[in-house]
This record gives structure tokens, sequence and C-alpha cells, in this order.
């Protein structure tokens, strides 16, 4: 594992700054952090956090959007930026000379002035990127899930919002969530790399320094998680998706690895399910995934198959999960998911822009930054002991929430 | 990074066993790449047992003489080595990443897998079940099934195929047509191998050396592929064939694939090239998302790309919008690399060189990226390429070059896909035109 180590500054406005140098690497990955994503949003803005994303390549009081696309290009940035239910991340991966140019623009970008014609522009924009996916299967059942399981909460709605959500939108409606959402004290500057961390500081200081003080805070409430059994029929999809979820820990929590071993276990790489029901020929994808929040998590069981396989499958699902929960992991299971950590943060550690994404997940859920030999020691640390106890706490059996997407207008559930 | 980068420690040659192998020793990094590829992919089929490559590279990991699959995949596991597979139009490639102490072992599983595969008649069964589902599943990606009906329209046999095959041959593939397809077509001399990362050169080569000595078909198992002849280089020619094709579906969106011949990785103008499509698509100052999303705010998605068989190019746009978009969006994909011939500034070539170059020195850095480089070189070169000779090619480009190389490949013939509910006003599409 190559060593690392970081410098954590606070800005006098409230901004974090966390460097991770990684002498060895011969590019630098940076990005700014915005605690702020779709929960945030009133329900009749559904949509706005990620429209805001795009306006934010839209046009600042320094760039047009022109010039915006054209530094970054020039700079030769890998680039981007993305919008979660809880976070929005815009990063970019340069070579260490252009670390202090690309945090420029970055920092430039999160004060966007939301030139009038690009706002209505990129509407359309925003309503492709919401037609794209209601041609997509995983994306519709996703949306699906998230609608039943956190129902009457900012949970439920899609990060890309509704079409009339972002029709009805207004700059105003925008400005008044960059006002609230996009402070100081709500961001943080991430940076890793090859990098001076005295001319990082510096660099921040200049670009982000002036920016206000705010003492807003974002008042969020969990959702209560909901259960039951619900299906939305398209005829025009081939395949049936099939996904079945429970209550999971939040993320940062002790056991958020427990719940990331279970997931690997059960649906991972050579797991219970790639041999009981893809080998089954039951479903060409299945597996389970763990999505943590900061109040609350939830387990994700899914197969994507032919509508008639759909009932065989969800039973297959069921029985593994009844199976796990009865008897636990063995331990070469247990070995296979530290082997495979090991190696991934070995991998990782070659590549700034993978730790970015890394220190982004901590930063947001334990507010500080992990090393990789901390990481792997907190996934050395899960037992079949631990599992078990994790598992009386947030069971897999049971009815769950249960929902189906694709041709089929019911679906059979032993445990209905 | 230096002005003059300093020589990369790469070593290449064909081992006495019959394989192709490139190492580059990274001493400092803290994991081993490695990259495998053999001349088998669905090119290579029987034309009655086409998706079998697919099927192949699903049940190959099943089993061998020594193992069943849960113990092969275990004991990839008990080394942490991340693997993974895939069956490609020319190839089937394996790719591993594992800590340096393990690279031995995880060669010897890989050497275990490809030589003495056992292919359980079940795990063949399910590889053709799952084979079929994936090819009815291309259905809900409407994507990937306009490029699949591009290819299949606008390139000549046999690189007009899909890798799930047709529901008709996968009826006919089962235990025998995958053995066999191994049998012919997994050999030492059809392998290339690259290997990146914290590794002996000289002992990484002799335990490949080791691992895949003697690996060669039975005797009687025939090379040649019945009807349709790579050349005597085992390279496929590409055809193009023009034309326009509309295929009705029930989408919110339109999706638009266009395709016309381009230069092959090995000519001398394929810098030219790379720099050509990183103009029209590398970033958000490019022509088309400019044009077709920022300025026009016509799409979300809008690309060029270029697709390359080993002998061969065809340049790519594509792009999906609403169905009443469809027409502009289409007109103005088109126009834009007129346009580029036409006005293209300094500055504008500037960023793309600087794009593709700094793409080669982060994400391309990793072992990883570098093994797939090295294979990517063998497979089109037959030698992989230091990055400094990539890096000075494509930063000699200049804007004559485009200017000429849009003379040179001409998109006065087309190839085009709609896919979805409705079709483009044909008035002003005229694939034969380009207009």
């Amino acid at each position: 594992m190559l060593e690392t180590s970081f410098v954590q500054h606070r800005l006098a406005n409230g901004l974090d700054v966390v460097i991770e140098q990684m002498a060895q690497v011969p590019s630098v990955a940076c990005g700014f952090l915005v605690k702020t994503g779709s929960r945030d949003e009133p329900a009749a803005q559904a949509g706005a956090a990620h429209f805001l994303e795009h306006m934010c390549f839209k046009g600042t009081d320094r760039r047009s959007w022109q010039q915006i696309g054209i530094e970054l290009d020039a700079v030769g940035a890998q680039y981007n930026a993305y919008t979660s239910k809880d976070r929005t991340f815009y990063y970019g991966w340069v070579r260490p000379e252009n670390v202090e140019k690309q945090i420029d623009m970055l920092a430039d970008m999160m004060r966007p002035t939301l030139p009038a014609d690009q706002f209505d522009l990129e509407k359309n924009v925003v309503l492709e990127e919401i037609a794209m996916a209601g041609d997509d299967l995983t994306s519709v059942a996703y949306d699906a899930l998230y609608e039943h399981l956190c129902p009457n909460h900012p949970m439920a709605w899609p990060v890309l919002g509704y079409a009339n959500t972002i029709e009805a939108m207004t700059r105003r409606d925008m400005a008044d969530f960059i006002a609230h959402h996009y402070v100081p004290r709500a961001m943080t500057l991430i940076v890793a790399g090859r990098i001076d961390p005295d001319r990082i500081l510096d660099t921040a200081q200049r670009w982000c320094g002036s920016w206000p003080k705010s003492d807003a805070a974002v008042q969020r409430t969990p959702p209560a998680i909901s259960g039951g059994h619900a299906v939305r029929t398209f005829a025009r999809f081939h395949q049936q998706a099939v996904l079945l979820a429970f209550p999971a820990t939040p993320a940062g929590r002790p056991d958020e690895e427990a719940a990331e071993a279970v997931a690997a276990i059960l649906g991972g790489a050579n797991s219970r399910f790639y041999w009981n029901i893809v080998q089954k020929g039951l479903s060409r994808r299945a597996g389970v995934f763990y999505e943590g929040y900061a109040d609350f998590g939830v387990l994700v069981m899914f197969a994507l198959c032919e509508g008639d396989n759909a009932d065989r499958a969800l039973a297959a699902m069921r029985t593994e999960a009844e199976m796990f929960a009865a008897h636990g992991p063995q331990p070469h299971e247990l070995q296979r998911v530290k082997n495979l950590r090991r190696t991934g943060l070995a991998a990782e550690s070659e590549a700034p822009y993978y730790r970015l994404g890394q220190l982004a997940d901590d930063l947001a859920y334990r507010g500080r930054p992990r090393t990789p030999a901390e990481r792997l020691a907190n996934v050395d640390a899960v037992t079949a002991d631990r599992i078990a106890d994790y598992l009386g706490r947030f069971p897999i059996t049971g009815a769950g929430l249960l929902v189906g997407v694709g041709p089929r207008e019911d679906l059979i559930d032993k445990a209905s | 990074m230096p002005a003059t980068m300093p020589p990369e420690p790469i070593e290449h040659r064909r081992l006495d066993c019959g394989v192709e192998l490139a190492v580059m020793a990274m001493p400092e990094r803290p994991v081993v790449a490695m990259m495998i590829r053999l001349l088998a992919g669905y090119a290579f089929e029987q034309p009655e047992h086409l998706g079998v490559a697919h099927v192949l590279e699903e049940s190959l990991s099943k089993g061998t003489a020594r193992r069943n699959g849960r113990e092969l995949n275990d004991a990839f596991d008990a080394i942490g080595a991340t693997h993974s597979s895939y069956a490609g139009r020319e190839t089937v490639g394996f790719l591993c990443t594992c800590l340096p102490e393990f690279t031995a072992q995880a060669l010897a599983l890989h050497a275990e897998m490809i030589r003495t595969p056992s292919f359980p008649e079940d795990a063949c069964r399910t590889g053709v079940e799952l084979t079929r589902q994936a090819l009815a599943a291309l259905e809900d990606d409407p994507g990937e099934l306009v490029r699949k009906l591009l290819h299949r329209h606008a390139y000549g046999p046999p690189l007009d195929r899909h890798l799930f095959g047709e529901k008709q041959t996968l009826d006919g593939i089962d235990r025998s047509s995958v053995v066999a397809h191994h049998e012919r077509l997994f050999a030492a001399d059809r392998m290339h191998v690259a290997v990146a990362g914290a590794v002996d050169p000289s002992r990484i080569a002799e335990q490949i050396d080791r691992a895949f000595e003697g690996f060669a078909p039975p005797p009687d198992a025939a090379r040649q592929t019945p009807g349709a002849q790579a050349g005597t280089d085992g390279r496929w020619p590409l055809q193009f064939l023009s034309g326009l094709w509309h295929y009705d579906k029930q989408l919110e969106q339109q999706h638009i694939a266009i395709c016309f011949p381009c230069s092959a990785v090995t000519d001398e103008d394929f810098p030219v090239e790379q720099v050509l499509v990183a103009v029209l698509s590398g970033g958000m100052s490019s022509r088309l998302f400019t044009e077709v999303r920022e300025k026009l705010g016509l799409v979300y998605w809008v690309g060029a790309w270029a697709d390359h068989p080993r002998a061969g190019g065809m340049l790519h746009l594509g792009a999906s919008t609403t169905p009443q978009r469809a027409d502009q969006t289409y007109a103005t994909l088109l126009r834009e690399v007129d346009r580029v011939s036409e006005d293209l500034t300094a500055d504008e070539l500037d960023r793309a060189i600087t794009g593709l170059v700094t793409a080669i020195q982060t994400r391309g850095d990793v072992a990883r990226a570098r093994a797939t480089r090295m294979a990517d070189d063998m497979f089109y070169h037959g030698r992989p390429i230091a990055t400094a000779e990539k890096i000075a090619r494509i930063r000699a480009v200049t804007t004559e070059d485009i200017a000429r190389y849009l003379q040179r490949h001409r998109r006065d013939r087309l190839g085009v896909v709609t896919l979805g509910p409705r079709r483009l006003d044909t008035e002003g599409v005229d694939p034969e035109r380009g207009q």
C-alpha cells in the first residue's frame, strides 16, 4: 500500500479544504463536494440540484459558458460532475502543473450567474436527459424503488426531477437554491495527487476566500422506510426488473462494512446470487447493492430477467437471503471480501481520481478522510459474529419492499 | 511531465511457446496488471454458430481439468486478484489486477483456465441461455441496439456480426461447438500478453513461456473459418455499404447512428483521426457538444468515435433526441463534420491535442491502462509503441492535416440507422450524397 498523508484546513468562511498528498503519482485530481442533492429540493422544484449542476457550466461573472468549456479543455482536464440524492460533485483530473488553474475554474463554476438564455436552453438538455432515462429500464426501476421506499419524502423523486417541474422552474428558484445550499460550510474542496499543499491552500484562499460566510443549515429529516409490494407495468420493456429492498445501516457507521460485506457475499462477483441465480439461467444480471446515506441506508437485491423467469428469480433471491441470514458467511467468503478490497485499495492509490471519489464518501458521511490503511482495517474487522449482529438489527428476510418494473402485471411472491 | 520523456522500460518479444509478450516494469507501483488476448473473437465464428465466442467466454471460468467453476473462482479470490473477461469482435480477452506477490499465481490460474477448460455441459447450456437472454435484452438498450443494426447494415461480413449472435444460430450451439471454437482458435501463437506494474520482466517471461509451452490446437482442428476469409496476415477486410435504414420502436427518444469509412490504426494518418475525433467530441468545447447540445439544446448525449477492426476503420456519429428534434440533430451532426475542414482554429486543435495527451498521462498512466494499451499496440501494430512516440505523433498534427484527412475520407457516402418512433425527413437525407 502506497503511503499517503492528509492536510486539512478550514477557511474563515467555513469552506473545508482536504488535501491528500500522493507523491508517487504523476497527476492530480481535485473537486468540489457540495453536500446537497435532490433530497434538499422542494417538491415543486424536483430536479433543481441536478439542473443547477448543468447550469454551473453555463456562465459566471468571470467566464461565459464557451470560456468554461474552452478553458477546461485547454488544460486537458478529464472532468465532469454528477448529482445524487444527497450530494453534487464537480471534479477534474489534470497534470500537476495545471491544478491551480483547475481549482480556479471549478471555484468559479461554484458561483454561476444563470444567464437567462442559457437557462432556457439547458432546460431542453435536461428534458432530453429525462427522456433518455425513460428508455432505460434500470433507471426507471431505480426511480420506482425510491418512490415506494420513501413515500412522501424528497428521497422519493428522481434526481433528474420530472418534465413538469423542470419546465416550470425559474431562475429565481435556482438562485434561491444556490443561496441556501452552495454555501462554504456545506462545501469541501478535495485535492489528491502530487501537490504542494501550501500552494493548494493559497489557491483555495485566493478563489474561495471571499465567498460570504453563511450560517444557513440544511434541515434534513430521515424518511420513514416503507415496505410492501408494487408493480409498474411497461409493455414496451422486454425484461422484468425485480427489486427487493430492506432497511440498512446509515453510511459512515461502524457497521457499514458489515453491510458492504453482506452485499458482496450475496450479490457481488463469484457470489451466491451469481452461482445460484445467474448460473441457473434465471437472470442475466442479479446482484445486491448497499446504499448508505447520513440518516438511513438500504440494501437492495435485484434481478433483470425475462418476464417468465421473474417469479422464480424472486423466490431464489429470497431463498439466498434466508440461507445467509440463517447460516452466515463461509470463512472463505468473508476472506474474499477482504482480499479483493486490499487489491482494490492498492490499485486506487495509483490513480488520484479514484481516491477523490473515496474521499468524497468519507467526507460526506464521516466528516473526515480515511487513509487506505484505515479503510482496510475497517474491512478486516468484519467477522461472522459482526455480520450476525448486523443482520439481527437489519434483517434481510421478511417482506421488505418488493418492486417490479417491466411487462409483468404482477409478481408471485412467496412472502406475500 | 518533462518535455522529453525518459524511455519506457518496455520489453517485447515472441516467446518460444509462441506467445507475443510485452512487459513494462514499473517497480514503484503497488499492483500488477495483465491483459491476455487471443485472436478468437466472434469474427472467427463458424457462420452456423454465431454467438459461440460469447458462450465460450461465459463457460470458460466454469471449470478446468483440475477444478470446478467455484473452486477456480475461489482460487482467484484467495489471492485477491480482480479478473474479468470479454469476447470481442476479433479477440477474446482477460484482464487481471493483483498485488505483485501474487503475479505468478494469477498467471497460472489464467493459463489453467485458457488451456484446460472442461466446458461442463450444464455451464455451456447456461451460457447459451444467458446469451439468448442478452440478445433479447438488447430491445431494452436502444443505444446498443442501434449500433448493432448499423454494423449489420454498413459493415460487410464477418465484421457485421454481433457478440450475441442470432436467435437461430444460438439454438444450434452446444458444448461441442464451444469446444470446437476453443480447439480451433485458442493457441499460444494467437496470444498477446501485456503486463505492467511491479514485475520482473525476465521472470514473468519465463513463467509465461512455461505456462503456455505446447499450447497448440489438436492436429485435426481446422484453423480456417469457412465463408469469410481473413487476409494472409489474419486481418479481416472491412467493407462498407452505404444506405439509410429505419427501425420503428416505441421509445421516448429517437436514436441516430451514422458511419463512414476512416483510416486504419496502422495508417500514418491515424493520429490525425484521433485529433479529429477529439475536435468533434473530445470535451465541452468540442464541435458536437457545443453546437448540437449547448447552442441548440437538441440532445443530452451526442458523440463521435472511431471503430477499428484490425484492418480498416469506421468513423461514427451518434445522438439520441426526442423525435421532433431528430431531423435538425441529424443535419447538424453532418454540418459540423463538414465545418471542421472549413474553419478549424489553431486553438481548437491545441485543445484537442492537449486533451488527448493529458488523458494518456492521467487515466492512461495506471498499470491496467498501460497493459491494455500495450495489448492494443501488439494487436494493431505488432509491437508496443512508446508513449513518447504516440504523444509526438499527436502533437505533430496540424489544421492542414485535418483538412487533408477529411478530403481523403469524405463523408459522401454514409451508413445511417435510426431507431425510434419516426423516420427522418428523407427529403434532406440521402446517404449516397451525404446531405
